[in-house]
């Protein structure tokens, strides 16, 4: 592990000390089915394409794979049909700033590790990796979150979520249909949506993954959000410590909570992973790369 | 002794089924397991009229297990993880088998010789190929049972 350097504290790191070895890639003629699956098993939000060489020829996300639900698109369709490419490549040498940098330009959320030879893929740097990096680096360094660093206890102890959400809630309605969902997502370039009862009570919640399962177990696009939402939505009180959230988002394998004031019906903002990530080192001038913001792929 | 997939292949085995859940498919398991006497890893997965569609195993299963957020969890020293094996079995067991499986299969057939096996084992890392013949699944050969068999030669 790099030494921290306190004046550059994750900008001292290079591509190769925060990307994954495991890239799960599929062939560019695979059925759409595949690609669902594999975002489902390996947790990811992209899988690349690839020919028979093994040359990453595109990108396919959850995004694409929803788009193409959207789209109507039969589930044996090819990959190849729905892919962003070619892919975008960094290097393992490359420091951080500047495959952020890349990231921020093209508007992605991971970029390929190239290895020696031209079609050789070694890895992948994806945004979540690099906020995983921001807990390792920003709770060691002395010069993040000045003024309250000064005070005792672990750093995600001394804020409140409520100090950090997103105040306001995006939510759809049970009875309103998938494809709604979809164009909603589409908009506001959301990952996932509130859905309320007809009472405006929170009862669920639709992410691109369970919209995508949906399309994988050939539901209609007319389906209520009511047969797949994922029940509950999941909330924390807005006066609780930050590290109890982060708490719940690593139970729940979720990168996004909702935040509820007095009663857990009482929704009023979000909160991410990401969002905890740069609130710890969003005031920070020790350290550019810390503060990460790549828009929605 | 034997030198095909025929030899070595075991024709008593169990499948799942691709709308049954993880939770249903690990009851499964634990069945193969105690009537096959020996540790299931891995099973094939079937559809109604008894067709190959993918297969299972303990990895595709590690991974569902897996929280996705696990980076972030290893850099926190003070997190509070009591309970997190038991969040994270409960969401696993509502997951199809389906929507895990395994769709790219390997199979060969009665006649693939034990060499050919073993090449196949090693470059495609796989630990059980099934047996066809005309779609059908006649059995399947388990990367243990091979070893068995070779370690047999070897020895003799």
């Amino acid at each position: 592990m790099p030494v921290i350097d306190h004046r550059n504290v994750l900008k001292g790191l290079r591509v190769q000390e925060a990307m994954r070895r495991q890239v799960i890639r599929l062939p560019w003629e695979a059925p759409l089915a595949q690609a669902i699956r594999y975002t489902i098993k390996y947790k990811v939000n992209a899988v690349l394409a690839v020919d028979d060489d093994q040359v990453g020829l595109g990108v396919v996300s959850k995004t694409d794979l929803m788009g193409a639900y959207y789209a109507h698109l039969l589930i044996d369709t090819p990959v190849a049909a729905v892919m962003a490419g070619p892919p975008l490549f960094c290097r393992p040498t490359d420091t951080l700033d500047a495959a952020l940098d890349a990231m921020r330009r093209h508007r992605v959320h991971r970029l390929y590790v190239q290895g020696e030879g031209p079609h050789d893929i070694i890895g992948v740097l994806a945004y979540p990796d690099i906020v995983g990096l921001l807990y390792r680096y920003c709770t060691r360094c002395d010069r993040s979150l000045k003024g309250k660093a000064r005070t005792a206890g672990p750093p995600l102890d001394r804020f409140l979520v409520r100090e950090v959400m997103t105040p306001e809630v995006y939510a759809l309605q049970e009875n309103d249909t998938l494809q709604a969902i979809m164009e909603g997502l589409a908009a506001y370039r959301f990952g996932a949506v509130l859905i309320t009862d007809r009472d405006g009570r929170p009862a669920g919640i639709v992410s691109k993954t369970d919209l995508i399962t949906a399309y994988l177990h050939g539901l209609p696009t007319d389906t209520p959000a009511r047969r797949v939402m994922t029940k509950p939505a999941i909330a924390v009180d807005g006066g609780a410590p930050l590290a109890e959230a982060l708490t719940t988002m690593i139970f729940a394998d979720l990168h996004r909570l909702f935040v509820y004031r007095d009663s857990p019906e009482n929704l009023v903002g979000v909160l991410s992973l990401s969002d905890v990530a740069r609130f710890r080192s969003g005031t920070c001038r020790a350290c550019l790369v810390s503060r990460i913001r790549v828009g929605a792929a | 002794m034997g030198l095909t997939a025929r030899d070595v292949m075991d024709t008593r085995f169990f499948t799942l089924r691709p709308e049954i859940s993880v939770g249903d498919a690990v009851h499964i398991f634990k069945r193969a397991s105690q009537e096959l006497q020996q540790t299931v890893f891995g099973l094939m997965v079937v559809d109604a009229n008894e067709n190959l569609v993918g297969m299972v195993s303990m990895y595709d299963i590690f991974l569902l297990l897996r929280p996705k957020h696990i980076h972030i969890w290893g850099e926190m020293e003070d997190l509070e993880v009591a309970g997190v094996l038991e969040t994270a079995c409960q969401r696993a067991k509502g997951v199809l088998v389906g929507d895990i499986m395994t769709t790219e299969l390997i199979t060969i057939t009665p006649d693939t010789h034990l060499l050919h096996i073993i090449d196949i084992m090693i470059k495609k890392h796989v630990r059980r190929l099934p047996v066809m013949n005309n779609g059908k699944i006649l059995g399947i050969v388990y990367l243990s049972r091979v070893f068995n068999h070779l370690l047999e030669r070897l020895a003799s």
